[in-house]
């Protein structure tokens, strides 16, 4: 495959054709090492990596000027120094990643309800319908980069393609920051000439098995009669190989992947007692997981709080409704009295909220009575005006003064154009 | 202790006081039904702190005592017994039964533990036993019995002058009817209210059915409040549910132009029909013309069913998106030959109005009772 430090750079001219790329693949570029020097803005052209300070320890983040010196994810830290003696070290704050990645997972809600998240980096999204709205895949693709780099400082960069594992390759050959389009009709001159390695599946004893055979590109596995390949890799791999070489990958990005539950959290720079700063970050979280249950046209029936505690002791409480809710105010309700009942805590380093228990909202048997008829009003017109000006142009006024959760100013995220 | 008592009586006794024990209870003493001579004969007892349960009946005592044995399995020995009377003697904690033929050798549980049940003297007022389990049938039917929501698992009685109302909602449907109250003598100014278990107070309506007349006392003792329900010698009492129940009576419609009358019978057998090809929890469509009324079961992929019967339609055309479910049983619960179905106008485009479910004893009669079950639609789906 590539050699994953940006030297076989490939991007799209901005008149392609983008109308059948429907599959955005969208990944952050060296995501921990990245997130590590937004405090440290003047190394970043220098070779860095994010690892932990044990003699043992492994390379975790790498970023690109590291990556020419050979140095990857994975390889032994005391590998890396003699790669590239000058790399500066630096160590991983998980907690952060997690903060960065709810930032760039809500833009991505933010374009569509059809998300499928890939861990803690990556996204595949449906841009289908967001034509009208937002503009072509390749023009919801930019934005996406726009907005990331806008919001969060990071940069992304974003493969769009029919199929989604073609779009997955398509990212990984356009980084660092950029974008590249393989419009339907050039899925398979895109896919032929690159390694078998770089198929869905092909890990190294399968790759030994192609290349013995004298199978070393895609095209030449397209090429190859399915049971020969059947014999060669098993009946199940050989006929998924032959399908993704020849541009098929039929399963469809799925928001709904293993979700048994929507829910936000956020980690404070700062560990906090103050109740109204966490009562307020309950309020913006249940919203955003009320808008997130709205969009997907499902309603949840237990509301769930999660703390964690400066000493990292993790709690969580539960509650079931009467009734399963999307209603945001519902949520905010009951997550607040939930937060109530415990009583006095130690400072929280991170909270969240979380519905469980969803079903589909459509054919809900409705109640005699609702006692958030109001609040669903109000929420549903919250919902028409971010469909016109955006997720944000209208909010609860106990939101208004902050736009990030984090309780001081000073922590706030730099953004540097 | 030893005693000789009617098997029949006996038998009878036994499960009446064991019918309200809970079927897992955390205190195994509880299970236990306590039996205790007095002047007149024999008091048996139930009791797990929310319902107890007590009946006298009429026994020859040769020496007075007090035991304790587990309720489930004296009531099934008690009701396999032959026929012929049945000796109760004691020797060092050990119960004899003597029945017959039979003899059965059973341990008592410890007496001196079993809580004191709750003794109640008053009177708040009297019932018409037929027409009040008749009352209970009809409404707690509509009771929620998802615990979440605890005040909504009761069925709601208010007490005011000559009448008692009965209400039970679960959110998607209220059933509401008023029968007669004898308060005696004390004029009640305020009206009283009691929110009993629905499950209680079903097991309460079949016991008392054929009692005549049944003594109600509400009342309150260290703080707790509870209902007792006296006829024939035997008592019942129920903790009450704290909290308020919703006001769901103004739900109701003041009037309707809208409604269709339909044979009752025709009705439930037709639902019970089409809606063979439901999925769970979906909805039945149902289109009211002056042909009569068409039961769809649409939206499953399988299989569909209709089904055409006579209605007398009065206003015009309606369709209605219900939960057989939830129709069935307001339709099991008028009790008369037709039934009439009325349809509310709502202002709210998202949800249907509810349709009103009352009794009809002819095409053209209402029905003289005041039942009445209010219904939610689902949404229209197509």
């Amino acid at each position: 495959m590539s050699k994953q430090d940006g030297s076989t750079r490939q991007v799209s001219s901005a008149s392609v054709d983008s109308s059948t790329a429907t599959i955005l693949h969208v990944d952050l570029d060296a995501f921990f090492a990245s997130v590590e020097l937004l405090d440290r803005p003047e190394i970043a052209h220098l070779p860095v990596v994010v690892a932990g300070r044990s003699a043992r320890s492994v390379v975790t983040a790498a970023n690109y000027p590291a990556r020419k010196y050979g140095v990857r994810s994975a390889i032994p830290l005391s590998q890396a120094l003699r790669l590239c003696p000058k790399a500066i070290v630096l160590e991983p704050h998980f907690e952060k990643y997690r903060f960065y990645s709810e930032k760039v997972m809500a833009i991505f809600d933010d374009v569509t309800p059809l998300v499928e998240r890939l861990g803690i980096d990556e996204a595949f999204l449906d841009v289908a319908g967001a034509r009208g709205l937002l503009g072509s895949p390749a023009e919801v693709g930019e934005l996406i980069r726009r907005r990331v780099h806008e919001e969060t400082a990071l940069h992304c960069s974003v493969g769009a393609a029919s199929t989604r594992f073609v779009a997955k390759l398509a990212s990984g050959r356009a980084k660092p920051d950029g974008m590249l389009v393989i419009p339907a009709d050039q899925t398979l001159a895109f896919l032929h000439p690159l390694p078998v390695g770089a198929l869905w599946g092909v890990g190294a004893a399968t790759e030994e098995a192609l290349t013995r055979r004298g199978l070393r590109t895609i095209g030449d596995i397209a090429a190859t009669p399915v049971e020969t390949l059947k014999r060669a890799v098993g009946e199940a791999s050989g006929r998924k190989l032959h399908d993704l070489a020849n541009g098929l990958d039929p399963r469809a990005v799925n928001p709904r992947a293993d979700e048994k539950s929507v829910g936000h959290e956020v980690t404070f720079e700062v560990d906090t007692l103050n109740s109204d700063e966490l009562r307020r970050e309950l309020l913006r979280q249940a919203n955003a997981v009320a808008v997130r249950l709205r969009t997907a046209g499902w309603v949840g029936r237990t509301v769930v709080l999660k703390l964690r505690y400066s000493d990292f002791s993790t709690i969580t409480r539960s509650r079931t409704l009467a009734e399963s809710t999307d209603v945001g105010r519902r949520i905010y309700e009951e997550v607040r009295s939930i937060y109530e009942a415990i009583g006095r805590h130690a400072p929280v380093r991170l909270i969240g909220v979380r519905m469980e228990q969803l079903t589909p909202g459509e054919g809900q048997q409705p109640g005699l009575w609702d006692e958030d008829e109001g609040w669903r009003e109000a929420e549903d017109t919250i919902d028409a005006v971010s469909a016109r000006f955006g997720r944000g142009a209208l909010r609860p006024a106990s939101l208004l003064r902050s736009t990030a959760p984090l309780g001081d100013p000073r922590n706030l995220p730099r953004q540097e154009h | 202790m030893k005693f000789q008592v009617n098997r029949d009586v006996f038998s009878e006794a036994v499960s009446f006081a064991v019918k309200l024990l809970p079927q897992r209870t955390t205190l195994p003493i509880l299970s236990g039904v306590l039996i205790e001579t007095i002047d007149t004969g024999l008091k048996l007892s139930s009791f797990d702190y929310e319902v107890s349960a007590q009946t006298e009946i009429a026994a020859d005592i040769e020496e007075p005592g007090k035991i304790l044995v587990s309720g489930r399995l004296l009531a099934d020995i008690a009701s396999r017994l032959p026929n012929a009377p049945v000796q109760f003697s004691t020797v060092e904690g050990r119960i004899t039964v003597n029945c017959g033929s039979a003899t059965f050798t059973l341990l008592s549980m410890p007496v001196e533990e079993y809580p004191t049940l709750p003794q109640i003297s008053e009177q708040t007022g009297l019932l018409p036993a037929d027409a009040f389990a008749t009352a209970v049938s009809q409404v707690a039917v509509a009771a929620s019995r998802d615990d979440v929501t605890p005040v909504i698992t009761g069925v709601q009685l208010e007490v005011s002058n000559n009448s008692l109302t009965l209400v039970a909602t679960d959110r998607y449907r209220v059933a509401v009817r008023e029968i007669e109250w004898d308060s005696g003598d004390v004029a009640n100014t305020e009206t009283l209210t009691a929110l009993v278990p629905a499950r209680t107070l079903q097991e309460i309506g079949k016991t008392f059915g054929h009692s005549g007349t049944i003594s109600v006392a509400i009342t309150s003792t260290d703080d707790r409040e509870l209902i007792a329900f006296r006829a024939d010698r035997k008592t019942v009492t129920s903790l009450l549910i704290k909290g308020n129940f919703p006001p769901v009576k103004r739900l109701f419609p003041e009037t309707v132009d809208n409604y269709a009358v339909i044979n009752t019978a025709e009705l439930i057998e037709a639902v019970r029909r089409v809606s063979l090809v439901l999925e769970r929890e979906a909805a039945l469509r149902f289109t009211f013309t002056i042909d009569g009324v068409t039961l769809e079961a649409i939206g499953s992929e399988q299989a569909q069913a209709s089904e055409t019967i006579d209605a007398h339609l009065n206003g015009s055309d309606t369709v209605v998106s219900l939960k057989p479910a939830f129709l069935l049983d307001g339709l099991g619960a008028v009790h008369s030959e037709f039934v009439r179905i009325s349809f509310t106008k709502t202002e709210n485009p998202n949800k249907p109005g509810p349709v009103l479910i009352t009794s009809q004893s002819s095409k053209d009669q209402p029905g003289a009772d005041n039942y009445k079950y209010l219904l939610q639609p689902n949404l229209l789906l197509r």
